[in-house]
């Protein structure tokens, strides 16, 4: 070879080597996970999971390992199936969708036969959302889940979008205490309660769940809103109104991490809401979360959750005390 | 990439070979923008290069587009009209902030994509396959008849469109259609056209098969005559969609078996899986 031509091979391994600096990183590649966390007494491999109710295992499966994620929370399971609401379930908000699904789902006999035994079967740290009409309702599908694989199970105290239980149960501290102290006797799994921020006082409803035997809190569930046909005056959704979630939430659900963590200094906590990234995964951690999960980014983008872990165990890597705190479980 | 997009988003060809690598569907990625055009008043024609969509794309299957202003976070679901090596054409109309954003773009700019997504129509017999569209859900049925024109098994291709005026895809169902027939508004629906052709479709050497696109009363109608003459009919449902993959839920549709996905469970269902039947 002349000189010339072995400087413009040079040139190009440059350049070869400057794009794959440049190229973003492989998600779905096998990955050593450097920094672990504890919830409850379980350990996930990474701090981040999947939000109930943006997650379908035979829809994500396709995309990631499932069992690459820190945990899979399950959409909301309940004693029979549930058909939902009718449609139109969704609207577009400002950087955020509104939606009224209202927890369609095949019941807890069949999650037991089918969705719990392939997603333990693909090494999924499994968190099992219930959900219910009323106090039986919750505790029947408890009492289902108490012999099961599932890791953890997550109280759905917060759904915005069922006309009994859900939100309704969650905004009222007597209520909530009443259900979670009855749940507590079912179970000895690691129980979350998950909390909807629409109430008056967080802090408030987060004491009466703690007192009465919740393990550890998650945090966010959606913010009630709508949207308006202007050309029919109707509301878009069928429901009316739904919860709103993605992007625009993020500083509202931050805020809500950050002062049930100031009350509540010895509780785990998971944040939800509005996380799209490694960095604002990072955010909650800093407001006092010891873990997060991803919710409507999962909606826009499928290899969402695996990019945010992955994003977040590097940012770690700078953060030995943070990192330490987490993989120690300590709370705050 | 533009830099309002809210995650980071990678070039179509490391999305696929990663994906591949791991035995995994590519997620979102960002194409190239190969041309963009106007079709009619409203209706615009955007080829983007997307080599894993081209390969594998199957009628009635769509993409989701992502706009570039982030704040519009759901993507919008369109049908696959046409491939043509490593390109794939989608033709939509503008009915809001996204879709005009879309109208905006030019060769050269890029895209956000995920797909394809969900159920084709299953094509697997030899048939008179008698595509029905109605407006905007003409475009799948334009693929449709580009893959059926490429078959050596007698099957023949009809096409019934109807338009509210302008008949933007009767150009380019033609090189595909063995009979091609369309109606504008003014003169009927496809329905009044269906029953114009039925001696046709009874004298054809294949029996007939609909493959059917369109607003969901004009599905409903077709459905209808389809079953009354023992025709089986294949529907593409458009919904409001939130995810367009199956993970959310939103997109259902009543069948007597219960409220099933339209994006994933469908968009293709047949007459008696809606209960449609007469």
């Amino acid at each position: 070879m002349t000189d010339t031509t072995n400087e413009r091979a040079a040139a190009m391994n440059e350049h070869v080597e400057r794009d794959e600096q440049a190229k973003p990183m492989n998600v779905l590649e096998p990955h050593e996970w450097r920094h672990k966390t504890i919830v409850a007494g379980r350990e996930w491999k990474n701090p981040v999971g999947t939000a109930s109710g943006t997650f379908q295992l035979d829809a994500c499966g396709d995309y990631y390992d499932v069992s690459q994620m820190g945990a899979i929370c399950t959409k909301g399971v309940s004693p029979i199936p549930w058909e939902g609401n009718p449609s139109p379930r969704t609207a577009e908000g400002p950087s955020s969708m509104v939606n009224a699904v209202g927890l369609q789902n095949p019941g807890v006999d069949h999650y037991l036969e089918d969705e719990l035994p392939r997603l333990k079967k693909l090494g999924a740290m499994v968190i099992t959302n219930v959900a219910g009409h009323s106090d039986e309702d919750y505790a029947e599908v408890v009492a289902k889940l108490a012999d099961s694989e599932a890791d953890m199970l997550e109280i759905n105290v917060s759904c915005p979008n069922v006309s009994h239980g859900g939100m309704s149960v969650g905004t009222d501290p007597m209520v909530l205490s009443r259900l979670i102290t009855h749940l507590r006797k079912l179970t000895s799994k690691p129980m979350i309660v998950k909390l909807s921020p629409n109430v008056t006082d967080i802090v408030q409803i987060a004491h009466a769940a703690v007192d009465a035997g919740a393990d550890a809190l998650s945090l966010i569930n959606t913010l009630v809103g709508m949207r308006i046909d202007i050309n029919t005056g109707q509301p878009i959704i069928a429901n009316r109104t739904g919860g709103v979630s993605g992007p625009a939430i993020f500083p509202i659900a931050l805020s809500f991490v950050w002062r049930v963590r100031q009350a509540i200094p010895d509780i785990p906590i998971i944040g939800i809401g509005g996380i799209d990234s490694g960095e604002k995964a990072l955010e909650y951690l800093y407001a006092g979360a010891n873990a997060v999960e991803v919710g409507a980014a999962a909606l826009f983008d499928p290899t969402a959750p695996m990019r945010v872990a992955r994003e977040l165990d590097d940012l770690l890597d700078s953060r030995p005390e943070l990192a330490a705190k987490l993989a120690k479980g300590q709370t705050w | 990439m533009s830099a309002t997009a809210f995650m980071p988003t990678v070039t179509t060809g490391t999305v696929e070979r990663q994906a591949v690598r791991a035995g995994r569907k590519p997620g979102r990625r960002t194409d190239e923008i190969i041309a963009a055009s106007k079709l009619s008043e409203g209706i615009y024609e955007l080829v983007i290069r997307d080599p894993y969509v081209a390969r594998t794309a199957q009628p009635a299957q769509f993409v989701n587009l992502y706009p570039a202003d982030a704040t519009m976070a759901l993507p919008r679901p369109f049908g696959v009209a046409k491939v043509e090596g490593d390109d794939v054409t989608l033709i939509y109309q503008v009915v809001g902030a996204g879709t005009a954003e879309f109208s905006l773009l030019q060769a050269g700019d890029v895209i956000d994509v995920l797909g394809p997504l969900g159920k084709p129509f299953d094509t697997t017999k030899p048939a008179n396959y008698v595509l029905v569209g109605g407006g905007l859900g003409v475009p799948p049925l334009l693929y449709a008849a580009q893959k059926l024109s490429e078959r050596n098994d007698g099957s023949e291709v009809t096409s019934v469109f109807g338009y509210r005026d302008v008949r933007f895809a009767d150009d380019l169902v033609a090189p595909y259609a063995d009979h091609a027939h369309s109606i504008v508004n003014a003169q009927g629906n496809v329905v009044d056209l269906l029953n114009d052709i039925e001696g046709e479709l009874n004298n054809a050497s294949q029996p007939p098969v609909i493959l059917s696109c369109g607003p969901t009363p004009m599905m409903k109608a077709v459905a209808a005559w389809a079953s009354k003459r023992g025709i089986p009919a294949q529907l593409s449902l458009e919904a409001r969609m939130g995810c367009g993959y199956g993970a959310c839920v939103a997109c259902v549709v009543d069948t007597p078996n219960g409220r099933l996905k339209v994006c994933k469970d469908g968009p293709v269902f047949t007459t008696e899986e809606l209960g449609w039947e007469v």
